[in-house]
């Protein structure tokens, strides 16, 4: 029964009727609808759901809503008066502390709380505060920054004038390399952006997925009698309902069924999905359900899975479960030992981590009366999920639609198609209603498609001067127990080692092997950053040998512009040893290597990657990137329609800043709409850091279209010949009279007045033939490549182990930067979530293959209290096949972090060690073996 | 994850509280909320009544007397880090009280709650226990105090029974020339469970410690006295507790013998015990620093 409670929610009473299990977080959400305020981990972990109540900060999720009888509640929405934002609000825009937005509501409401009661709190305090409140985008730095100029704001203060050199690349242009706020971050502040839970459509019921609890097995019989006769169960779908069709993410390894068809692979395999009015009753028919399984035996280590007579996941495929094999060899690896003066070989793992975005995976679906289906959805790749979609349900594309709303974050868990976007859209059909679907925090984890945790085996030859004469590497990736990403991520594990230093000889073998483990997949480097971690600890160990400082020999090998790899690989800009040279001097790195004291130890580590992938995941003759452009008829407005995603990293912003410096218009007369399938033209989305590149120039072409119209129309009013004319700053102005113009919208008004619709349209294909002809070239491939070096100083607790991060200075090759804010704001998140992987991340299973910490509770990631000084710069670049000479800079900036860390927690406590995470433990197991 | 409806009883006063705990078959009380809830969500409970204690006043109040501090078991964490009270006679309590959980957390979970919850890695318990604190439990027809060190008996159970209501923390003065300190590690800054932690309180008569507790955390089903850590130090001079690092060393030795930790997640159980030796040092060395003249 429900009870009648009093709320006054920002300064407005409400009599709301809740149930006694009902929790404040969801009373604001589902029945006052305020959605500004996020659900996410629903444990009070990670501080999404922060409201202020009776003037203390709580998180909303752990609230009964009948304990707040009574009670005065503010929330995001109550902050700002009309259009007139709070301070702390306005902050956070100009600072650039908000990317996917997930976590800026609570964020924001956390500081509110704080600000009220210490108005002059430091720096310290602050990080110290807001530690409760998650954050995976940011890296925290530029929140902290916004903390501090909202205390100034709150106080009537005025702003201060940033010091910001611009890049030598962008000195001429008017909106390109300006620091601009994300045009995004007024909605996120506010609570006003819908992410994909925020909606609520009429009629609209639940889906809930029955997870496998057991790691291998037959299903014998799955009885749902039970649950159907749960009030309010509206479906329930099992493997016996739907196609028998396989999908995944890389066309030759389509190998997951919709529903377990007859066997489960893992714990979290999905048996069963479930509609019903509520996601309570939902989760009461899982309960329901009774599954016979049939137990087989299960294997979780990829060495034990390799072996002869292991258990096998699949009987018809993947021979001794070796999902992919490299084998890669270029020039003569033989003799480029034999050449070699030195040679070391070691043996590194990595770490199985989980991308952790703030916003869990959410799936709208409509089975609409004239069987157009419709999903909203909170992906990177629009474009790959329409058509996935399109294959599974046996529908052109036309008949989906797929439309990203906000996306509160990826990092490549959010990078393919995945189970809910599919069964949402099967339930909707089976019962007539549109049906949302969410994972839980758990549910994330075991869908998985983390980073896979790879098995290392390196060996570098150098002469004496330190050139690197060979390389050869074995990798063994721990895959799970599908192939999602894993093909590509094994390639790539070999494919980008020699695009960072020049050596001819190169070997790489690389399996992937599946386990009865969730499956992994693209996370953030993809495939990339251990062998970079294992590759940067093992060149210092070797300067070391030889006597060589770890910076020289960095230079020494360095890659430089217009360098064709040993694996066909094509580098044009590079200005590698301008980052090097960059981090060395702004650490004091020359002062300070080998002077520290015991416990205190500074490591440089290098990194870098593709701006975007050469190929498509499938074959296709599509432009990887395309954009169109509409002006409004009177001229005041462009509005952008492009198919890539925004899921945080600023790309609408980015994007939109690439078509009006092409336009010649202010970024205050542009509206950006993206990733919808039906208003936009197809874009690869989000992943292999291919937005800023190729988005951008199939924005700035699609922007100097209708330059090319405004120049037409603005010749006939003018009087003077196009090719005479130039247009900057909503001004169309002669160019050797700029004292004679006539205004922009003045140019568009008349075009659209005697020639209707004043369009552009603009598409981007990677140059053709990028990479060699052997297996697996194209993997690696891309028209521009990422360049970062980074120096990190630690301290490190002798007696415990515990290391302190003091400083991290990164310097990046990211070409012209199009927006620096926004670049580093993602160099900063990249920094501390690279600390965080090596320092705190781990999933961790059972013997039984049952995770142990699927929870933020339990799976650490960094937190505000955790953060280091970032000093980041942006050196001076030019990339000819960037949009104004544009690189990626999102996943390149996270591939030193790794390496510079272990590097320098072995230069402070004189050991090293081979495998992350770096926990106290096995620090501490490092200096004993060293003594 | 979800909550199934229960039946619903907000108290105002002690006595009703006490009155229909007594008479509720199977009533859970509902502090804070924050372990509680959780474990709900889970599906680690399933309550059919909840009796909410956020409403009795009574069990809010900090005070103190000649003899005692009195922490009411509703006060959450952070009324306690910022109780002018606690913090004039022990601000280690306010100390281990900030090292729980976040902001958020500490503004609703009470010390209370922290304490039935049960859990071995409890944070407010070692100091507590250490300082000599009891809790006052009500039922229907008694009242009665029970020394924080006999509360309890394995992790996440303690010696409460089903009609018992905890209501107040109950802590002796410090003597003068008293130092008392925490230390905790977690495996990031904040928001983070104890590997290991470990309370000292130290009495002085301004030459020796005369006077000694080393409560444990995280290393046993429960906080635990580390007797051979505290006598390791009893007796012995301040100076030489100092100085001379064998008594350091017997003390930390001490510690670790004296814990049983498991491996789990965070930590393997030598790893605790290597660690239990270098904090109580420290622990030890800061207790005594900490001691007012």
């Amino acid at each position: 029964m429900k009870r009648l409670i009093n709320l006054n929610v920002n300064g407005v009473d409400y009599e709301v009727a809740v149930k006694t299990g009902a929790t404040l977080l969801n009373t604001l959400r589902d029945e006052l609808k305020l959605t500004g305020t996020k659900k996410n981990c629903e444990l009070g972990d990670c501080g999404a759901c922060t409201i202020i109540l009776d003037g203390k900060a709580v998180n909303s999720c752990i609230i009964l809503a009948i304990e707040a009888d009574g009670k005065k509640i503010l929330t995001i929405e109550g902050l700002a008066k009309g259009e007139e934002l709070h301070p702390i609000q306005q902050a956070f825009i100009e600072k650039g502390a908000i990317q996917c937005g997930y976590c800026t509501p609570g964020m924001i409401m956390r500081t509110k709380a704080f600000l009220d009661e210490y108005p002059d709190a430091t720096i310290e305090e602050t990080k110290k505060v807001l530690s409760g409140n998650l954050c995976r985008c940011t890296g925290y730095t530029k929140i902290i920054e916004a903390v501090d100029t909202a205390k100034d704001y709150i106080k009537g203060k005025e702003r201060k004038k940033i010091e910001f050199h611009s890049q030598k690349s962008a000195v001429n242009l008017s909106v390109v390399g300006k620091r601009f706020p994300k045009i995004d971050s007024p909605d996120k502040s506010t609570g006003r952006a819908l992410f994909t839970d925020d909606i609520t459509l009429p009629n609209m019921i639940y889906g809930k997925l029955l997870l496998s609890p057991v790691a291998h097995a037959n299903i014998k019989s799955i009885d749902t009698s039970a649950a159907l006769k749960l009030p309010g169960v509206k479906a329930i779908l099992t493997g016996d309902d739907v196609p028998d069709v396989t999908w995944g993410t890389s066309p030759a390894r389509y190998d997951e069924y919709i529903l377990a068809k007859k066997k489960v692979r893992f714990v979290g395999d999905v048996v069963a999905a479930v509609a019903a009015v509520d996601e309570e009753t939902c989760y009461k028919a899982i309960e329901l359900i009774k599954v016979e399984y049939e137990e087989l035996p299960a294997v979780f280590d990829p060495f034990e899975a390799m072996k002869d007579g292991a258990p096998r996941l699949f009987d018809d495929k993947y021979e001794n479960n070796i999902n992919t094999h490299v084998d890669h060899h270029f020039g003569d690896i033989e003799k480029g030992f034999a050449e070699a003066d030195h040679i070391r070989e070691e043996r590194f793992a990595g770490n199985r981590t989980y991308q952790n975005p703030m916003e869990p995976h959410c799936s709208i679906a409509e089975w609409d009366r004239h069987g157009r289906v419709t999903l909203y959805t909170a992906t990177q790749v629009v474009h790959y999920v329409h058509h996935q979609l399109s294959r599974i349900l046996d529908l052109p594309l036309g008949n989906i639609r797929v439309i990203m709303t906000n996306c509160g974050g990826g990092f490549g868990c959010k990078a393919a198609t995945n189970t809910i976007e599919i069964m949402s859209i099967f339930l909707a059909k089976e019962t007539g209603c549109p049906v949302k679907m969410r994972f839980n925090r758990e549910e994330m984890y075991l869908f998985g498609r983390g980073r896979h945790k790879q098995y290392i085996d390196l060996k570098i030859g150098v002469k004496k001067d330190g050139t690197i004469t060979a390389v050869k590497q074995k990798a063994v990736l721990e895959g799970g127990a599908y192939s999602s990403f894993g093909i590509v991520s094994t390639y790539y594990a070999g494919s980008m080692l020699p695009t960072l230093y020049k050596f001819d000889n190169f070997k790489y073998d690389g399996y992937r092997v599946n386990t009865n483990l969730p499956p992994c997949g693209a996370f953030r480097g993809h495939g990339c950053p251990h062998p970079r971690f294992a590759f940067e600890s093992l060149l210092s160990m070797i300067a070391d040998d030889i006597g060589m400082d770890h910076v020289e020999i960095r230079l020494k090998n360095a890659m430089t512009p217009e360098y064709h790899t040993c694996n066909d690989l094509d580098i044009h800009s590079c200005e590698f040893k301008a980052c090097i040279e960059e981090v060395r001097k702004k650490s004091g790195w020359d002062k300070k290597k080998g002077k520290l004291p015991k416990g205190r130890g500074i490591g440089i580590g290098c990194g870098g990657f593709v701006s975007g992938a050469g190929y498509p995941i499938y074959r296709s003759k599509f432009p990887h990137s395309n954009a169109m452009i509409k002006v409004e008829e009177d001229g005041s407005k462009a509005v952008l329609f492009i198919g890539d995603a925004d899921i945080g990293q600023g790309s609408d912003t980015v994007l939109a800043m690439a078509a009006c410096e092409a336009m010649g218009i202010s970024l205050d007369r542009i509206a950006v709409v993206s990733a919808d399938s039906d208003l936009t033209p197809i874009g690869f989305g989000a992943y292999s850091s291919r937005v800023t590149l190729m988005g951008g120039n199939a924005s700035k072409m699609a922007g100097e279209e209708v330059k090319k119209q405004i120049f037409s129309s603005a010749s006939e009013l003018m009087k003077i010949d196009a090719d005479k004319l130039d247009a900057k700053e909503n001004k169309v102005f002669v160019k050797e009279h700029p004292e004679t113009f006539i205004k922009w919208e003045e140019a568009a008004f008349n075009f659209f007045s005697k020639r209707g619709p004043l369009l552009g349209k603009g598409h981007y294909s990677p140059p053709e033939g990028l990479g060699g002809t052997y297996k697996g070239a194209a993997v690696g491939t891309s028209p521009a490549y990422s360049f970062s070096a980074t120096v990190c100083e630690v301290e490190v607790d002798m007696e415990t182990g515990k290391v302190k991060v003091l400083n991290f200075w990164d310097a990046h090759d990211c070409g012209t930067a199009i927006n620096p804010m926004l670049a580093e704001g993602q160099a900063e998140g990249a920094v501390l979530m690279g600390m965080s992987e090596v320092l705190f991340e781990n999933e961790i299973f059972d013997n039984k293959g049952k995770m142990l910490n699927a929870d933020l509770h339990n799976y650490l990631i960094a937190t505000s209290a955790d953060v280091p000084d970032i000093h980041s710069t942006l050196v001076d670049s030019f990339e000819p096949e960037g949009p104004y000479g544009a690189k990626e800079i999102g996943e390149g900036a996270t591939l030193p972090i790794l390496g510079a860390l272990a590097n320098a927690i072995t230069d402070a406590i004189g050991a090293r060690i081979f495998e992350l995470p770096v926990t106290p433990e096995k620090v501490m197991e490092a200096i004993r073996n060293n003594t | 994850m979800y909550i199934s409806d229960f039946n619903y009883l907000r108290p105002r006063h002690l006595q009703e509280a006490i009155d229909i705990l007594d008479k509720s078959p199977d009533g859970i009380l509902l502090a804070g909320g924050t372990d509680l809830l959780v474990e709900i969500k889970k599906g680690l409970r399933k309550p059919k009544e909840i009796i909410s204690l956020t409403q009795v006043k009574e069990l809010k109040e900090i005070t103190s007397d000649n003899n005692n501090l009195y922490i009411g078991a509703g006060a959450t964490h952070n009324e306690i880090i910022n109780s002018q009270i606690v913090n004039k006679f022990y601000p280690v309590i306010a100390l281990a009280c900030s090292k729980i959980g976040s902001e958020q957390v500490r503004n609703s979970a009470t010390i209370g709650g922290n304490l039935c919850t049960g859990a071995s890695c409890c944070d407010s318990a070692p100091v507590l226990i250490a300082v000599g604190a009891s809790v006052e439990v009500h039922n229907a027809t008694d009242v009665k105090t029970i020394p924080l060190k006999d509360f309890f008996v394995f992790n996440k159970l303690t010696v409460l029974k089903k009609n018992e209501i905890v209501t107040r923390v109950i802590v002796p003065l410090p003597k003068s020339g008293t130092g008392t300190h925490y230390e905790k590690l977690g495996l990031r800054e904040a928001a983070s469970i104890s590997v290991v932690s470990v309370a000292v309180k130290i009495e002085s008569d301004g030459v020796k410690c005369i006077n000694a507790s080393v409560i444990i955390g995280a290393v046993a089903p429960t906080p635990r006295i580390s007797e051979k850590a505290t006598n390791a130090i009893t007796g012995k001079n301040i100076k030489d507790i100092l100085n001379n690092t064998e008594i350091l060393e017997q003390a930390g030795q001490g510690a670790s013998d004296d814990s049983i930790p498991i491996s789990d997640i965070r930590g393997g159980a030598q790893y605790r015990r290597d660690i239990l030796k270098v904090l109580t040092k420290r622990a030890i060395i800061q207790a005594i620093q900490s001691i007012t003249k």
